[in-house]
Protein backbone atom coordinates (compact mmCIF):
# COMPACT_ATOMS: atom_id res chain seq x y z
CA UNK A 1 0.00 0.00 0.00
CA UNK A 2 1.18 3.54 -0.68
CA UNK A 3 2.19 5.36 2.47
CA UNK A 4 2.02 8.70 0.66
CA UNK A 5 -0.16 9.61 -2.33
CA UNK A 6 -0.22 12.87 -4.24
CA UNK A 7 -3.27 13.34 -6.45
CA UNK A 8 -3.23 16.05 -9.12
CA UNK A 9 -1.24 18.36 -6.86
CA UNK A 10 -0.89 21.89 -8.24
CA UNK A 11 0.80 24.94 -6.73
CA UNK A 12 0.68 28.40 -8.25
CA UNK A 13 2.52 31.47 -6.96
CA UNK A 14 0.64 34.31 -8.61
CA UNK A 15 1.03 33.60 -12.31
CA UNK A 16 3.86 31.12 -11.89
CA UNK A 17 2.97 27.46 -11.86
CA UNK A 18 5.53 25.81 -9.58
CA UNK A 19 4.08 22.36 -10.07
CA UNK A 20 1.13 21.13 -12.02
CA UNK A 21 -0.94 17.96 -11.83
CA UNK A 22 1.62 15.97 -9.95
CA UNK A 23 0.39 12.49 -9.02
CA UNK A 24 2.45 9.70 -7.55
CA UNK A 25 2.50 7.28 -4.68
CA UNK A 26 5.29 5.83 -2.57
CA UNK A 27 4.86 2.24 -1.46
CA UNK A 28 5.68 1.71 2.22
CA UNK A 29 9.30 0.82 2.87
CA UNK A 30 10.59 2.04 -0.47
CA UNK A 31 13.27 4.61 -1.30
CA UNK A 32 11.99 6.88 -4.04
CA UNK A 33 13.96 9.51 -5.92
CA UNK A 34 12.65 12.88 -7.03
CA UNK A 35 14.93 14.37 -9.67
CA UNK A 36 14.93 17.09 -12.27
CA UNK A 37 16.74 20.29 -13.23
CA UNK A 38 16.98 23.26 -10.86
CA UNK A 39 13.67 25.06 -10.58
CA UNK A 40 11.69 22.00 -11.61
CA UNK A 41 9.57 22.18 -8.45
CA UNK A 42 11.13 19.42 -6.37
CA UNK A 43 11.51 21.40 -3.15
CA UNK A 44 8.05 22.90 -3.74
CA UNK A 45 6.67 19.37 -3.57
CA UNK A 46 8.48 18.83 -0.25
CA UNK A 47 7.04 22.10 1.02
CA UNK A 48 3.55 21.01 -0.02
CA UNK A 49 3.89 17.60 1.63
CA UNK A 50 5.19 19.10 4.89
CA UNK A 51 2.57 21.86 5.04
CA UNK A 52 4.91 24.82 4.51
CA UNK A 53 2.84 25.82 1.47
CA UNK A 54 -0.85 25.23 0.99
CA UNK A 55 -1.97 23.52 -2.20
CA UNK A 56 -3.67 25.44 -4.99
CA UNK A 57 -5.41 22.25 -6.11
CA UNK A 58 -5.18 18.52 -5.53
CA UNK A 59 -5.00 16.24 -2.52
CA UNK A 60 -2.31 14.56 -0.48
CA UNK A 61 -2.96 11.34 1.44
CA UNK A 62 -0.75 9.86 4.14
CA UNK A 63 -1.50 6.26 5.19
CA UNK A 64 -4.92 6.61 3.65
CA UNK A 65 -5.90 9.82 5.46
CA UNK A 66 -6.32 13.19 3.75
CA UNK A 67 -3.58 15.49 5.05
CA UNK A 68 -4.00 18.30 2.52
CA UNK A 69 -4.91 21.02 5.02
CA UNK A 70 -2.84 20.06 8.05
CA UNK A 71 -0.28 22.28 9.77
CA UNK A 72 3.43 21.40 9.67
CA UNK A 73 3.51 20.37 13.31
CA UNK A 74 0.47 18.14 12.87
CA UNK A 75 2.15 16.44 9.91
CA UNK A 76 5.22 15.85 12.05
CA UNK A 77 3.01 14.24 14.68
CA UNK A 78 1.62 11.90 12.01
CA UNK A 79 5.13 10.81 11.08
CA UNK A 80 6.53 13.00 8.29
CA UNK A 81 9.98 14.53 8.79
CA UNK A 82 12.33 16.31 6.46
CA UNK A 83 15.73 17.87 6.00
CA UNK A 84 16.54 21.00 4.03
CA UNK A 85 18.41 21.79 0.86
CA UNK A 86 20.20 24.68 2.54
CA UNK A 87 20.94 23.31 5.99
CA UNK A 88 18.60 24.79 8.55
CA UNK A 89 19.79 23.87 11.99
CA UNK A 90 19.18 25.88 15.13
CA UNK A 91 22.68 27.24 14.88
CA UNK A 92 22.48 29.01 18.24
CA UNK A 93 21.79 25.78 20.14
CA UNK A 94 24.03 22.86 21.00
CA UNK A 95 24.10 19.73 18.87
CA UNK A 96 22.31 17.86 21.65
CA UNK A 97 19.59 20.50 22.03
CA UNK A 98 18.91 20.44 18.28
CA UNK A 99 17.99 16.79 18.61
CA UNK A 100 16.28 17.25 21.99
CA UNK A 101 13.69 19.54 20.44
CA UNK A 102 12.70 16.72 18.16
CA UNK A 103 12.77 14.03 20.86
CA UNK A 104 10.68 16.24 23.13
CA UNK A 105 7.78 15.98 20.67
CA UNK A 106 7.52 12.30 21.47
CA UNK A 107 7.42 12.62 25.22
CA UNK A 108 4.76 15.06 26.31
CA UNK A 109 4.46 16.14 29.91
CA UNK A 110 2.66 19.05 31.46
CA UNK A 111 4.30 22.29 32.46
CA UNK A 112 2.78 22.14 35.93
CA UNK A 113 4.50 18.86 36.55
CA UNK A 114 7.72 20.23 35.12
CA UNK A 115 7.64 23.14 37.54
CA UNK A 116 7.02 20.86 40.46
CA UNK A 117 9.98 18.74 39.29
CA UNK A 118 8.00 15.57 39.78
CA UNK A 119 9.97 12.35 39.68
CA UNK A 120 8.15 11.33 36.51
CA UNK A 121 9.39 14.50 34.83
CA UNK A 122 12.93 13.80 35.88
CA UNK A 123 12.76 10.26 34.54
CA UNK A 124 11.29 11.57 31.30
CA UNK A 125 14.05 14.13 31.06
CA UNK A 126 16.55 11.34 31.45
CA UNK A 127 14.71 9.44 28.72
CA UNK A 128 14.86 12.49 26.44
CA UNK A 129 18.56 12.83 27.08
CA UNK A 130 19.16 9.12 26.47
CA UNK A 131 17.16 9.06 23.26
CA UNK A 132 18.82 12.20 21.95
CA UNK A 133 22.27 10.74 22.56
CA UNK A 134 21.22 7.54 20.81
CA UNK A 135 20.26 9.43 17.66
CA UNK A 136 23.53 11.33 17.79
CA UNK A 137 25.39 8.03 18.15
CA UNK A 138 23.52 6.54 15.20
CA UNK A 139 24.83 9.36 13.01
CA UNK A 140 28.33 9.35 14.53
CA UNK A 141 27.94 12.68 16.30
CA UNK A 142 28.39 11.55 19.90
CA UNK A 143 31.65 13.41 20.40
CA UNK A 144 30.11 16.76 19.44
CA UNK A 145 26.98 16.74 21.65
CA UNK A 146 27.98 19.79 23.69
CA UNK A 147 29.23 21.92 20.77
CA UNK A 148 27.19 24.64 19.18
CA UNK A 149 25.59 23.47 15.94
CA UNK A 150 27.27 26.17 13.88
CA UNK A 151 30.71 24.98 14.96
CA UNK A 152 30.28 21.67 13.11
CA UNK A 153 31.87 21.16 9.72
CA UNK A 154 29.47 21.07 6.79
CA UNK A 155 29.25 17.30 6.43
CA UNK A 156 28.42 16.83 10.10
CA UNK A 157 25.77 19.55 9.93
CA UNK A 158 24.05 17.50 7.22
CA UNK A 159 24.21 14.48 9.49
CA UNK A 160 22.86 16.46 12.41
CA UNK A 161 19.87 17.48 10.31
CA UNK A 162 19.23 13.83 9.55
CA UNK A 163 19.60 12.95 13.25
CA UNK A 164 17.09 15.66 14.16
CA UNK A 165 14.64 14.39 11.53
CA UNK A 166 15.03 10.79 12.77
CA UNK A 167 14.40 11.90 16.34
CA UNK A 168 10.87 12.87 15.29
CA UNK A 169 10.27 9.13 14.79
CA UNK A 170 9.03 9.54 11.21
CA UNK A 171 7.44 6.88 9.05
CA UNK A 172 8.25 8.95 5.99
CA UNK A 173 11.56 10.78 5.68
CA UNK A 174 12.04 13.49 3.07
CA UNK A 175 15.67 14.24 2.27
CA UNK A 176 16.30 17.39 0.25
CA UNK A 177 19.68 17.12 -1.52
CA UNK A 178 21.54 15.47 1.34
CA UNK A 179 24.68 15.04 -0.78
CA UNK A 180 24.81 18.64 -1.98
CA UNK A 181 28.35 19.98 -1.87
CA UNK A 182 29.90 16.58 -1.23
CA UNK A 183 32.64 14.93 -3.26
CA UNK A 184 32.06 11.46 -4.80
CA UNK A 185 33.61 9.65 -1.84
CA UNK A 186 31.56 11.55 0.71
CA UNK A 187 28.36 11.08 -1.27
CA UNK A 188 29.03 7.34 -1.57
CA UNK A 189 29.44 7.21 2.20
CA UNK A 190 26.24 9.20 2.60
CA UNK A 191 24.38 6.77 0.33
CA UNK A 192 25.46 3.90 2.57
CA UNK A 193 24.35 5.88 5.61
CA UNK A 194 20.93 6.58 4.08
CA UNK A 195 20.47 2.92 3.24
CA UNK A 196 21.46 1.91 6.76
CA UNK A 197 19.09 4.29 8.57
CA UNK A 198 16.35 3.49 6.07
CA UNK A 199 16.50 -0.13 7.19
CA UNK A 200 17.33 0.47 10.84
CA UNK A 201 14.47 2.90 11.50
CA UNK A 202 11.92 1.20 9.23
CA UNK A 203 11.47 4.23 7.00
CA UNK A 204 9.97 5.11 3.70
CA UNK A 205 12.28 7.63 2.08
CA UNK A 206 11.73 10.28 -0.57
CA UNK A 207 14.98 11.71 -1.84
CA UNK A 208 15.74 14.81 -3.88
CA UNK A 209 19.26 14.56 -5.23
CA UNK A 210 21.43 15.74 -8.09
CA UNK A 211 24.22 13.22 -7.54
CA UNK A 212 23.04 10.54 -9.98
CA UNK A 213 25.31 7.89 -8.48
CA UNK A 214 23.52 8.34 -5.16
CA UNK A 215 20.09 8.27 -6.79
CA UNK A 216 20.78 5.25 -8.95
CA UNK A 217 22.39 3.42 -6.04
CA UNK A 218 19.51 3.98 -3.64
CA UNK A 219 16.25 4.47 -5.45
CA UNK A 220 14.03 1.64 -6.61
CA UNK A 221 11.69 4.13 -8.16
CA UNK A 222 12.31 7.57 -9.66
CA UNK A 223 10.00 10.45 -10.50
CA UNK A 224 11.38 13.07 -12.90
CA UNK A 225 10.10 16.65 -12.89
CA UNK A 226 10.72 19.39 -15.41
CA UNK A 227 9.21 22.90 -15.24
CA UNK A 228 6.72 21.73 -12.63
CA UNK A 229 5.30 18.84 -14.65
CA UNK A 230 6.03 15.13 -14.74
CA UNK A 231 8.59 14.16 -17.32
CA UNK A 232 9.00 10.48 -16.56
CA UNK A 233 8.47 7.86 -13.88
CA UNK A 234 9.80 4.38 -13.32
CA UNK A 235 12.77 2.38 -12.08
CA UNK A 236 16.35 3.52 -12.52
CA UNK A 237 16.81 1.63 -15.81
CA UNK A 238 13.69 3.04 -17.43
CA UNK A 239 14.42 6.62 -16.38
CA UNK A 240 18.03 6.51 -17.51
CA UNK A 241 16.94 5.21 -20.91
CA UNK A 242 14.18 7.75 -21.39
CA UNK A 243 15.16 10.15 -24.19
CA UNK A 244 13.16 13.04 -22.66
CA UNK A 245 15.03 12.71 -19.38
CA UNK A 246 18.36 12.52 -21.15
CA UNK A 247 17.57 15.66 -23.10
CA UNK A 248 16.13 17.73 -20.26
CA UNK A 249 18.29 16.67 -17.37
CA UNK A 250 20.89 13.94 -17.52
CA UNK A 251 22.42 15.08 -20.80
CA UNK A 252 22.71 13.19 -24.08
CA UNK A 253 26.16 11.91 -23.15
CA UNK A 254 25.01 10.42 -19.86
CA UNK A 255 24.70 6.77 -21.00
CA UNK A 256 27.91 6.77 -22.93
CA UNK A 257 29.83 8.39 -20.06
CA UNK A 258 30.16 5.05 -18.36
CA UNK A 259 26.88 4.57 -16.60
CA UNK B 1 25.70 58.05 49.98
CA UNK B 2 27.31 56.05 47.21
CA UNK B 3 26.09 52.73 48.60
CA UNK B 4 22.59 54.15 48.89
CA UNK B 5 22.72 55.41 45.33
CA UNK B 6 24.01 52.09 44.04
CA UNK B 7 21.31 50.11 45.81
CA UNK B 8 18.59 52.41 44.48
CA UNK B 9 20.19 52.22 41.03
CA UNK B 10 20.30 48.43 41.10
CA UNK B 11 16.67 48.30 42.26
CA UNK B 12 15.53 50.54 39.40
CA UNK B 13 17.88 48.69 37.08
CA UNK B 14 16.42 45.36 38.18
CA UNK B 15 12.92 46.59 37.33
CA UNK B 16 14.16 47.89 33.97
CA UNK B 17 15.81 44.52 33.41
CA UNK B 18 12.52 42.71 34.11
CA UNK B 19 10.71 44.87 31.59
CA UNK B 20 13.51 44.69 29.05
CA UNK B 21 13.67 40.90 29.30
CA UNK B 22 9.91 40.56 28.79
CA UNK B 23 10.04 42.95 25.88
CA UNK B 24 13.08 41.23 24.32
CA UNK B 25 11.48 37.82 24.71
CA UNK B 26 8.62 38.86 22.45
CA UNK B 27 10.99 40.66 20.12
CA UNK B 28 13.25 37.63 19.75
CA UNK B 29 10.34 35.45 18.65
CA UNK B 30 8.08 37.74 16.62
CA UNK B 31 10.63 40.36 15.61
CA UNK B 32 8.57 43.43 16.41
CA UNK B 33 8.49 46.07 19.10
CA UNK B 34 5.57 45.28 21.39
CA UNK B 35 4.47 48.77 22.42
CA UNK B 36 1.47 47.34 24.26
CA UNK B 37 3.84 45.87 26.83
CA UNK B 38 3.75 49.05 28.91
CA UNK B 39 -0.03 48.84 29.18
CA UNK B 40 0.23 45.30 30.46
CA UNK B 41 2.67 46.52 33.11
CA UNK B 42 0.22 49.29 34.03
CA UNK B 43 -2.71 46.86 34.26
CA UNK B 44 -0.58 44.50 36.36
CA UNK B 45 0.01 47.34 38.81
CA UNK B 46 -3.72 48.09 38.97
CA UNK B 47 -4.50 44.42 39.61
CA UNK B 48 -1.94 44.30 42.41
CA UNK B 49 -3.18 47.56 43.93
CA UNK B 50 -6.79 46.38 43.81
CA UNK B 51 -6.00 43.04 45.44
CA UNK B 52 -3.98 44.67 48.23
CA UNK B 53 -6.03 47.78 48.98
CA UNK B 54 -9.59 46.94 47.95
CA UNK B 55 -9.74 43.18 48.43
CA UNK B 56 -7.49 43.40 51.47
CA UNK B 57 -5.32 40.45 50.54
CA UNK B 58 -1.80 40.05 51.93
CA UNK B 59 1.05 41.64 49.95
CA UNK B 60 2.52 38.34 48.78
CA UNK B 61 -0.84 37.20 47.43
CA UNK B 62 -1.34 40.55 45.71
CA UNK B 63 2.03 40.31 44.01
CA UNK B 64 1.23 36.78 42.86
CA UNK B 65 -2.17 37.97 41.63
CA UNK B 66 -0.59 40.83 39.74
CA UNK B 67 1.88 38.43 38.10
CA UNK B 68 -0.85 36.00 37.06
CA UNK B 69 -3.24 38.72 35.99
CA UNK B 70 -0.68 40.44 33.79
CA UNK B 71 0.40 37.09 32.31
CA UNK B 72 -3.19 36.36 31.37
CA UNK B 73 -3.74 39.84 29.91
CA UNK B 74 -0.53 39.63 27.89
CA UNK B 75 -1.67 36.28 26.52
CA UNK B 76 -5.05 37.77 25.67
CA UNK B 77 -3.28 40.69 23.98
CA UNK B 78 -1.52 38.26 21.63
CA UNK B 79 -4.65 36.24 20.90
CA UNK B 80 -6.72 39.31 20.10
CA UNK B 81 -4.27 41.69 18.46
CA UNK B 82 -1.44 39.65 16.96
CA UNK B 83 -2.41 36.05 16.25
CA UNK B 84 -4.43 36.85 13.13
CA UNK B 85 -1.58 38.98 11.76
CA UNK B 86 0.83 36.16 12.54
CA UNK B 87 -1.21 33.60 10.62
CA UNK B 88 -1.30 35.99 7.68
CA UNK B 89 2.49 36.45 7.80
CA UNK B 90 1.99 40.20 8.08
CA UNK B 91 5.02 42.51 8.04
CA UNK B 92 6.30 43.61 11.45
CA UNK B 93 5.11 47.17 10.86
CA UNK B 94 1.51 45.94 11.11
CA UNK B 95 2.31 44.27 14.42
CA UNK B 96 3.77 47.51 15.73
CA UNK B 97 0.78 49.56 14.64
CA UNK B 98 -1.54 47.04 16.23
CA UNK B 99 0.57 47.16 19.40
CA UNK B 100 0.40 50.95 19.56
CA UNK B 101 -3.34 50.83 19.06
CA UNK B 102 -3.65 48.32 21.88
CA UNK B 103 -1.53 50.50 24.16
CA UNK B 104 -3.64 53.61 23.55
CA UNK B 105 -6.85 51.63 23.82
CA UNK B 106 -5.95 50.09 27.17
CA UNK B 107 -4.77 53.39 28.57
CA UNK B 108 -8.02 55.10 27.61
CA UNK B 109 -10.02 52.17 28.87
CA UNK B 110 -8.48 52.75 32.29
CA UNK B 111 -9.19 56.50 32.05
CA UNK B 112 -12.80 55.79 31.16
CA UNK B 113 -13.49 53.14 33.77
CA UNK B 114 -11.16 53.73 36.73
CA UNK B 115 -10.20 57.34 36.12
CA UNK B 116 -7.02 59.36 35.95
CA UNK B 117 -6.34 59.38 39.70
CA UNK B 118 -2.91 58.47 40.99
CA UNK B 119 -2.94 55.68 43.58
CA UNK B 120 -0.12 55.27 46.06
CA UNK B 121 0.67 52.16 48.04
CA UNK B 122 0.71 52.65 51.83
CA UNK B 123 3.90 54.06 53.31
CA UNK B 124 4.36 51.04 55.56
CA UNK B 125 5.37 49.19 52.39
CA UNK B 126 7.13 51.93 50.49
CA UNK B 127 8.99 53.94 53.12
CA UNK B 128 10.68 51.34 55.33
CA UNK B 129 14.42 51.70 55.70
CA UNK B 130 17.16 49.62 57.17
CA UNK B 131 20.60 50.89 58.13
CA UNK B 132 23.44 48.99 56.63
CA UNK B 133 27.08 49.99 56.94
CA UNK B 134 25.96 53.45 57.93
CA UNK B 135 23.80 53.83 54.85
CA UNK B 136 20.03 53.99 54.96
CA UNK B 137 18.63 51.54 52.43
CA UNK B 138 15.01 51.14 51.34
CA UNK B 139 13.52 47.73 52.12
CA UNK B 140 11.50 48.01 48.92
CA UNK B 141 14.72 48.46 46.93
CA UNK B 142 16.19 45.32 48.45
CA UNK B 143 13.03 43.40 47.63
CA UNK B 144 13.04 44.77 44.08
CA UNK B 145 16.60 43.58 43.57
CA UNK B 146 15.98 40.14 45.06
CA UNK B 147 12.73 39.55 43.18
CA UNK B 148 14.00 40.81 39.82
CA UNK B 149 17.07 38.66 39.96
CA UNK B 150 15.15 35.60 41.12
CA UNK B 151 12.55 36.02 38.36
CA UNK B 152 15.18 36.52 35.68
CA UNK B 153 17.18 33.55 36.90
CA UNK B 154 14.06 31.37 36.89
CA UNK B 155 13.29 32.43 33.34
CA UNK B 156 16.87 31.71 32.34
CA UNK B 157 16.69 28.25 33.86
CA UNK B 158 13.36 27.61 32.16
CA UNK B 159 14.74 28.64 28.76
CA UNK B 160 17.86 26.55 29.16
CA UNK B 161 16.37 23.34 30.46
CA UNK B 162 12.66 22.90 29.83
CA UNK B 163 11.28 21.54 26.59
CA UNK B 164 9.22 24.68 26.03
CA UNK B 165 12.29 26.77 26.79
CA UNK B 166 14.46 24.98 24.26
CA UNK B 167 11.69 25.27 21.68
CA UNK B 168 11.46 29.02 22.38
CA UNK B 169 15.19 29.42 21.81
CA UNK B 170 14.93 27.39 18.62
CA UNK B 171 11.98 29.42 17.38
CA UNK B 172 13.84 32.64 18.07
CA UNK B 173 16.39 31.38 15.57
CA UNK B 174 14.04 29.88 12.97
CA UNK B 175 10.32 29.70 13.61
CA UNK B 176 9.49 27.75 10.46
CA UNK B 177 12.01 24.98 11.05
CA UNK B 178 10.83 24.85 14.64
CA UNK B 179 7.33 24.14 13.40
CA UNK B 180 8.69 21.57 10.96
CA UNK B 181 10.16 19.83 13.98
CA UNK B 182 6.73 19.33 15.41
CA UNK B 183 6.40 22.42 17.59
CA UNK B 184 2.92 23.94 17.75
CA UNK B 185 3.85 27.57 17.10
CA UNK B 186 0.54 29.03 18.29
CA UNK B 187 0.98 27.34 21.65
CA UNK B 188 4.64 28.36 21.80
CA UNK B 189 3.83 32.02 21.13
CA UNK B 190 1.18 31.75 23.83
CA UNK B 191 3.88 30.62 26.27
CA UNK B 192 6.13 33.51 25.33
CA UNK B 193 3.39 36.04 26.01
CA UNK B 194 2.48 34.37 29.30
CA UNK B 195 6.09 34.56 30.45
CA UNK B 196 6.52 38.13 29.26
CA UNK B 197 3.26 39.04 30.99
CA UNK B 198 4.38 37.49 34.27
CA UNK B 199 7.50 39.67 34.22
CA UNK B 200 5.30 42.65 33.35
CA UNK B 201 3.11 41.99 36.41
CA UNK B 202 6.11 41.82 38.72
CA UNK B 203 7.70 44.97 37.34
CA UNK B 204 4.33 46.77 37.37
CA UNK B 205 3.88 45.93 41.03
CA UNK B 206 7.34 47.25 41.96
CA UNK B 207 6.94 50.35 39.81
CA UNK B 208 3.59 51.02 41.45
CA UNK B 209 5.11 50.69 44.90
CA UNK B 210 8.17 52.75 44.08
CA UNK B 211 6.29 55.53 42.29
CA UNK B 212 2.51 55.38 41.91
CA UNK B 213 -0.23 53.62 39.98
CA UNK B 214 -1.74 55.70 37.16
CA UNK B 215 -2.93 55.17 33.57
CA UNK B 216 0.20 56.37 31.75
CA UNK B 217 2.72 54.68 34.02
CA UNK B 218 3.30 52.09 31.29
CA UNK B 219 5.31 54.50 29.18
CA UNK B 220 8.23 53.86 31.49
CA UNK B 221 8.80 50.88 29.17
CA UNK B 222 10.59 53.44 27.00
CA UNK B 223 13.38 52.85 29.48
CA UNK B 224 13.14 49.13 28.83
CA UNK B 225 13.63 49.78 25.12
CA UNK B 226 16.75 51.79 25.94
CA UNK B 227 17.97 48.96 28.17
CA UNK B 228 17.31 46.45 25.39
CA UNK B 229 19.24 48.61 22.90
CA UNK B 230 22.17 48.96 25.32
CA UNK B 231 22.31 45.19 25.68
CA UNK B 232 21.51 44.40 22.04
CA UNK B 233 17.96 43.95 20.79
CA UNK B 234 16.59 40.45 21.21
CA UNK B 235 19.40 39.34 23.52
CA UNK B 236 18.14 38.34 26.97
CA UNK B 237 21.47 38.59 28.82
CA UNK B 238 21.88 41.91 27.06
CA UNK B 239 18.52 43.09 28.36
CA UNK B 240 19.53 42.26 31.94
CA UNK B 241 22.91 43.98 31.74
CA UNK B 242 21.42 46.91 29.82
CA UNK B 243 18.70 47.36 32.44
CA UNK B 244 21.17 47.37 35.31
CA UNK B 245 23.57 49.75 33.58
CA UNK B 246 20.77 52.17 32.77
CA UNK B 247 19.30 52.01 36.28
CA UNK B 248 22.61 52.70 37.98
CA UNK B 249 23.67 55.44 35.53
CA UNK B 250 20.31 57.17 35.86
CA UNK B 251 20.41 57.14 39.63
CA UNK B 252 23.98 58.44 39.63
CA UNK B 253 22.92 61.26 37.31
CA UNK B 254 19.92 62.24 39.44
CA UNK B 255 21.94 62.06 42.65
CA UNK B 256 25.12 63.79 41.60
CA UNK B 257 23.95 66.05 38.76
CA UNK B 258 20.22 66.72 38.78
CA UNK B 259 17.08 64.63 38.65
CA UNK B 260 15.71 67.07 36.07
CA UNK B 261 18.15 65.96 33.41
CA UNK B 262 17.78 62.23 34.21
CA UNK B 263 15.55 61.46 31.25
CA UNK B 264 17.46 63.86 28.99
CA UNK B 265 20.50 61.77 29.82
CA UNK B 266 18.76 58.42 29.21
CA UNK B 267 17.32 59.31 25.84
CA UNK B 268 20.52 61.00 24.67
CA UNK B 269 22.26 57.79 25.59
CA UNK B 270 19.81 55.90 23.37
CA UNK B 271 20.48 58.15 20.38
CA UNK B 272 24.24 58.06 20.84
CA UNK B 273 24.26 54.28 21.28
CA UNK B 274 22.25 53.72 18.15
CA UNK B 275 24.82 55.78 16.29
CA UNK B 276 28.03 54.29 17.66
CA UNK B 277 27.04 50.82 18.86
CA UNK B 278 23.82 49.82 17.08
CA UNK B 279 24.15 46.13 17.95
CA UNK B 280 24.53 46.89 21.65
CA UNK B 281 26.76 44.91 23.96
CA UNK B 282 25.49 41.43 23.13
CA UNK B 283 23.58 41.83 19.87
CA UNK B 284 24.79 39.69 17.01
CA UNK B 285 22.03 39.48 14.48
CA UNK B 286 21.70 43.06 13.32
CA UNK B 287 21.20 42.15 9.67
CA UNK B 288 18.77 39.35 10.39
CA UNK B 289 16.94 40.67 13.37
CA UNK B 290 16.38 44.39 13.14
Amino acid sequence: MDILRLEAVTKRFGGIVACKDISFGIPEGRIMGLIGPNGAGKTTIFNLITGVYSLTAGRIYFRGADITRLRPDELVALGIARTFQNIRLFRNLTVLDNVRIAVDRNLPYSFGAALARLPSVLSKERAVYRQATEYLAALGLSGRAGDRADSLPYGLQRKLEIARALALKPKLLLLDEPAAGMNPEESAELARLIRRIHGEFGLTTLLIEHHMDVVMELCEQIYVLNFGVKLAEGDAETVQGNPDVLRAYLGEGYKRAGN
Amino acid sequence: MLIQTLVTGLAIGGIYALMAVGYSLVFSILNFSNFAYGSIIMLGAYVGYYLLMKAGLPLAVSVAGSVMGAAFLCYLNERMAYSTLRKRNAASLYFMISAMGTAIFLENLVYATIGSRFYAFPEIITQQNITFWGASIGVLDVFAIVFSFTAIYMLHYFLQHSRVGIAIRAASYDMQVCQLNGVNITRLVGWVFLLAGALAGLSGMFLGMKYMVYPTMGWITNKAYIAAVIGGLGSLPGAVVGGLILGVLETLVSTYVSSVIRDVFSFSLLVVLLLVLPTGLFGKYLEEKV
